[in-house]
């Protein structure tokens, strides 16, 4: 049970999206991986491809125009 | 520094449903249909967006002192009449404004502006090299995605439905370049 945190401040779409599929594929399950996004369009994209494999996922908007998209690898 | 009507506003539900979040996919395809065929109807052009960026582009280079009366893209009756009429009689310069001002104003409404860091060296050279690609593309194929992907496909020519195929092969290989060097 561990939590890595992916930076993808100043990425745009769709880099973060790539390098969440990236590392989470890395992780065992029960890890979580905190993806930090600040381009908008990650912030729709990134969460909806997480929750279609079927991970629990919390969205938390940490500063104005910041997010930490939290991805539960449950299985 | 708490600002009490500010907080309430935060958890509005209607604040939320108009400001905040983002439109469903559907709402934003209906409003952007509803406003081209109004920009159709007002103007007599269907909309395109990189046309009158070309035109400004031109008015830069005037600016300091060049000349593009000798340009072939610039050399028709009504491309001249656009520039010698300047920016403010442009409808569509008018209108890239208001997508710049509207982009703005709608990131401030859902206070989610942010000034981006640049990461690396290479974030530089893509943006350049995207841009000049995209821009030298749009004006040879006579539209962007706007102008010739989606005027056109609106306007049932088929121009736009092969636009459509090649966007897609572009955007593999653009894809695949993306996760070679960005990776």
């Amino acid at each position: 049970m561990k939590e890595v945190i992916l930076d993808c401040f100043g990425e745009a779409c769709p880099v973060p999206l790539v390098k969440a599929e990236k590392a989470i594929s890395t992780l065992e399950i029960g890890d979580v991986l905190i993806v930090q996004i600040d381009h908008s369009c990650a912030m729709k994209n990134v969460p909806e491809w997480a929750r279609a494999q079927g991970y629990n996922v919390e969205i938390e908007e940490v500063n104005d125009g910041e997010w930490e998209v939290f991805i539960e690898k449950n299985k | 520094m708490s600002v009490k009507p500010f907080d309430n506003l935060k958890n509005n539900k209607y604040y939320k449903m108009w400001f905040k979040d983002a439109f469903p996919y559907i709402t934003g395809a209906v409003l952007l249909s509803v406003f081209q065929i109004f920009t159709l109807a007002s103007t007599g052009n269907p909309w395109g967006v990189s046309g009158p960026l070309a035109n400004w582009g031109a008015w830069i280079y005037e600016a300091f002192g060049g000349s593009v009366d000798k340009w072939y893209y610039f050399s028709s009756e009504g491309a001249r009449a656009t520039l010698e009429n300047g920016f403010l009689n442009d409808g569509g310069s008018i209108r890239n404004i208001g997508i710049i001002a509207g982009a703005l104003l709608a990131t401030l409404m859902a206070s989610q502006f942010k000034i981006k860091k640049i990461k690396n060296k290479k974030q530089v050279a893509a943006a350049i090299l995207g841009g000049l690609l995209m821009g030298y593309g749009a004006r040879i194929g006579f539209g962007c995605n706007i102008g010739a992907l989606y005027s056109g496909i609106a306007s049932f020519s088929l121009s736009g439905w092969v636009y459509a195929a090649f966007l897609f092969i572009g955007a593999y290989f653009g894809s695949r370049l993306l996760v070679k060097f960005f990776m």
